[in-house]
């Protein structure tokens, strides 16, 4: 509960209200002041003073001075008269609440109408000095471009005058030239006018003005050196694997690449014992498969499987090699080891790549034959039907095909 | 400091749009046109010869060949005639008669593949000797020509037999100072630059800069090699110092690494030739001024001479387009015109201004 002050005190001149209230020991940052043009609080806890003035005063215009234990209060008055009383003391309770009610929402608009007021002109500031800013920076950026304008203006005017002084000179050659020509043509007629006259003499002046002629192209001609003599000059390159153009960045990985590459050439698993009294070309995968094949073709198929076998040793992932033996257990007979090797060679042929279209074809050829023996057929037509799909235009390969069809459906019996 | 306004600026005259994939532009000497070479969708070969008027350019000619045409030049003929030598994909060299639509002047089949680069000396009046033209082609061989003799090339740098080819990428002719000496310098994929004389018929000078050679340009073609600048892939080039040759070191050189991308051409100023401008694979211009060092050669520690390389400071750059730039041609008549053409099927005329104060 405050305690109100009453012993203030107040004088008066014509325009002026001066109203002092003892500040009873409060320190001047806790004094809160709140005056309208009808109502005045002064607070400093615990002490309230309130004063519901006569007349009513211009607010705008209410200053407060706090100092030396007092606040001195200055109202404007809003029309010069002398006022009897300060206060009204004939307000009764809610008289007192509406006018205190309405003295702060008055308060509380003014201070929002203040700080908006405030930030508009904090936000105009603001936005001036952007402006300026652009402004400026505009203005450089067009000298520069006027200047670049200039430059181009003026060699488009240079080129102009140069072609136009080109055309001059051009004119003036052909002026030349035609005059030359002139020249000429005077100086032929006079000689055939007289040979006109003389006809022995004709074939002699002919024959001269050839030889005229001909010096003429011998001198242009002499003035050149002859062509040089011809040679071949050969080059070697720095030696690069790749059909691609050399790029620097891409060296570490063409290095990586490379030596992955020769690991996998180079002996997998060597079993010492056995292996080390095989000759060096036996040991290399490309000469034994030769050597399989060689035997293949005279017949030798068991020859040519031990070669496939010790070449499949030493490389197992080579799949010619499981093709080919596969061809040679067809021939044998051996048709699970040929169905064997067929399925890892197509395994090994994953990468399904045109370069081993092929390959592929031939070892599902030799696949589906080897269970076409076996009597399973629609295995085996499966495996016929993706060789052909690789190998479309292969006729034999279409032929057989449509006989394990047929056999399928059961309409001719036999083996293939 | 000189202030920014002061260096040499690269700026657009104009730009012309076209409607074919144009690999070579070039000035026609003693004229105000240009003559732009390429392919058509449809797979035959275009040329179209325009001339510079009032800030635009006019079509004046344009004519169209079986085979599309890569590369020209005007190099080997003479200044009345101003005849283009040509190699097109189908590996012929032809030199037209560009008054004439029809037949060309010579031709000769000159290669199996395509011809990638033609350098021509002799020709307007720069170089002593004989006008000679030199293709460089994918089949690895390069051929120096001349057109008086038609069957047979004048010179032949190929593999041996049964090694590896490698594509010739570039060529250029150089060290024409008097009328025998000539010199071939080819630029290969794998990073091979190859120097040949031509005098004594041999291999001068080999190395290799790791990356594949785009283009190699003498600075001038006329006097004792001088400067040769060498540009490859992945943004780098080459300057050689090429009055100095150590015997097992070669020339030396100085190295920079521009545009983040190829560098396409490297092309220099004919009028001042410690200026040349590099074109890159990302639209880019980029022009450059090499000072030369204090002292051009020392002894190294068994008394032999070896050259010092210079410098290379960047004068401008600027950015034209998002394609590379494949050709790029300085008028010889006007100091800072040039015509550059890229792979946006366009062709732009460039001022570079201030050269002379450079």
């Amino acid at each position: 509960m405050p305690l109100i002050v009453t012993d203030y005190s107040w004088t008066q001149t014509d325009s002026t209200v001066f109203i002092s209230v003892p500040l009873k020991g409060a320190r001047a940052e806790r004094v809160d002041f709140l005056s309208t043009e009808e109502y005045l609080k002064v607070h400093y806890p615990p002490y309230l003073f309130e004063a519901f003035l006569s007349e009513p005063v211009d607010e705008d215009r209410s200053t407060a001075k706090v100092g030396n234990g007092v606040a001195v209060i200055t109202l404007p008055k809003c029309s010069n008269a002398f006022w009897e009383h300060l206060v009204i003391t004939t307000y009764d309770k809610e008289k007192k609440k509406e006018v205190r009610e309405r003295a702060l929402l008055k308060y509380q608009e003014r201070l929002c109408s203040e700080s908006r007021s405030k930030a508009e002109k904090q936000q105009a500031e603001k936005k001036y000095a952007l402006e300026t800013m652009m402004k400026l920076e505009k203005e450089e950026r067009d000298i520069i471009l006027k200047r670049k304008e200039d430059e181009r203006e003026k060699t488009t005017a240079e080129l102009a005058a140069w072609q136009l002084r080109q055309r001059e000179t051009a004119v003036g050659e052909a002026k030349l030239k035609l005059q030359d020509q002139r020249d000429r043509q005077n100086k032929l007629k006079a000689p055939t006018e007289k040979q006109e006259k003389g006809c022995s003499d004709e074939a002699k002046v002919k024959l001269d003005e050839r030889g005229n002629s001909e010096a003429k192209s011998q001198k242009t001609t002499a003035l050149l050196p002859a062509p040089r003599r011809s040679a071949n000059i050969q080059v070697r390159f720095t030696p690069r694997v790749f059909p691609t153009a050399l790029r620097e960045s891409r060296v570490p990985e063409e290095e990586e690449w490379l030596q992955k590459q020769a690991e996998a050439r180079r002996a997998g698993n060597a079993d010492v014992e056995e292996l080390k009294d095989l000759r060096e070309e036996e040991r290399n995968p490309e000469w034994l498969k030769d050597k399989g094949d060689k035997c293949f073709a005279s017949g030798d198929f068991l020859g040519a499987v031990n070669a496939y076998n010790l070449a499949i040793r030493l490389h197992s992932k080579i799949p010619a090699l499981h093709s080919n033996r596969a061809a040679c257990h067809l021939k044998l007979k051996n048709l699970h080891k040929a169905i064997e090797d067929a399925s890892q060679a197509l395994d090994l042929l994953t990468p399904a790549v045109p370069a081993n279209a092929a390959a592929r074809a031939r070892a599902s050829v030799r696949r589906g034959s080897a269970f076409c023996q076996l009597q399973l057929y629609a295995e085996g037509l499966q495996d016929y039907q993706a060789a052909l799909k690789l190998d479309p235009h292969n006729a034999a390969l279409q032929a057989d095909t449509q006989t394990i069809r047929d056999i399928l459906q059961g309409s001719a019996i036999g083996t293939h | 400091m000189s202030s920014p306004l002061d260096k040499p600026q690269i700026i657009s005259h104009f730009q012309k749009s076209l409607n074919y994939t144009v690999f070579d532009s070039k000035w026609i000497p003693c004229s105000a046109k240009f003559v732009c070479l390429g392919n058509y969708a449809r797979g035959t070969g275009v040329m179209q010869i325009y001339e510079v008027q009032q800030g635009e350019a006019q079509l004046i000619k344009e004519q169209e060949f079986p085979k599309p045409i890569k590369c020209g030049t005007f190099g080997a003929t003479s200044l009345q005639q101003r005849h283009l030598a040509t190699g097109d994909f189908g590996g012929n060299l032809n030199i037209w008669n560009l008054e004439v639509s029809g037949t060309p002047v010579f031709s000769v089949k000159a290669h199996k593949e395509i011809i990638n680069s033609i350098d021509g000396v002799g020709g307007l009046g720069i170089g002593d000797g004989a006008p000679e033209i030199v293709t460089g082609s994918r089949d690895g061989t390069v051929k120096v020509w001349d057109t008086r003799q038609k069957d047979s090339p004048v010179a032949n740098m190929e593999p041996g037999e049964g090694e590896t080819k490698r594509d010739c990428w570039t060529v250029a002719l150089g060290h024409a100072f008097n009328d025998q000496d000539r010199c071939v310098c080819a630029g290969y994929d794998n990073g091979d630059i190859k120097l040949f004389d031509l005098r004594n018929m041999s291999l001068r000078w080999e190395t290799n800069i790791k990356n594949g050679v785009c283009c190699v340009e003498f600075d001038r073609k006329d006097i004792n090699m001088n400067k040769l600048v060498a540009t490859s892939l992945e943004g780098k080039f080459h300057v050689f110092d090429m009055r100095t040759q150590h015997p097992t070191k070669g020339f030396s050189s100085v190295s920079e690494k521009a545009h983040k991308s190829t560098i396409w051409q490297v092309k220099h100023l004919p009028q001042n030739r410690d200026i040349f401008m590099t074109t890159g694979g990302a639209g880019n211009l980029h022009l450059w001024k090499y000072e030369y060092p204090s002292q051009r050669s020392k002894t190294d520690s068994d008394d032999l001479a070896v050259g010092v390389a210079g410098s290379v400071t960047l004068l401008q750059n600027a950015t034209l387009s998002t394609q590379p730039i494949a050709s790029l041609d300085w008028s010889p008549d006007k100091k800072g015109l040039c015509v550059c053409s890229g792979f946006d099927q366009t062709v732009r005329v460039l001022i570079v201004t201030k050269l002379s104060q450079v």
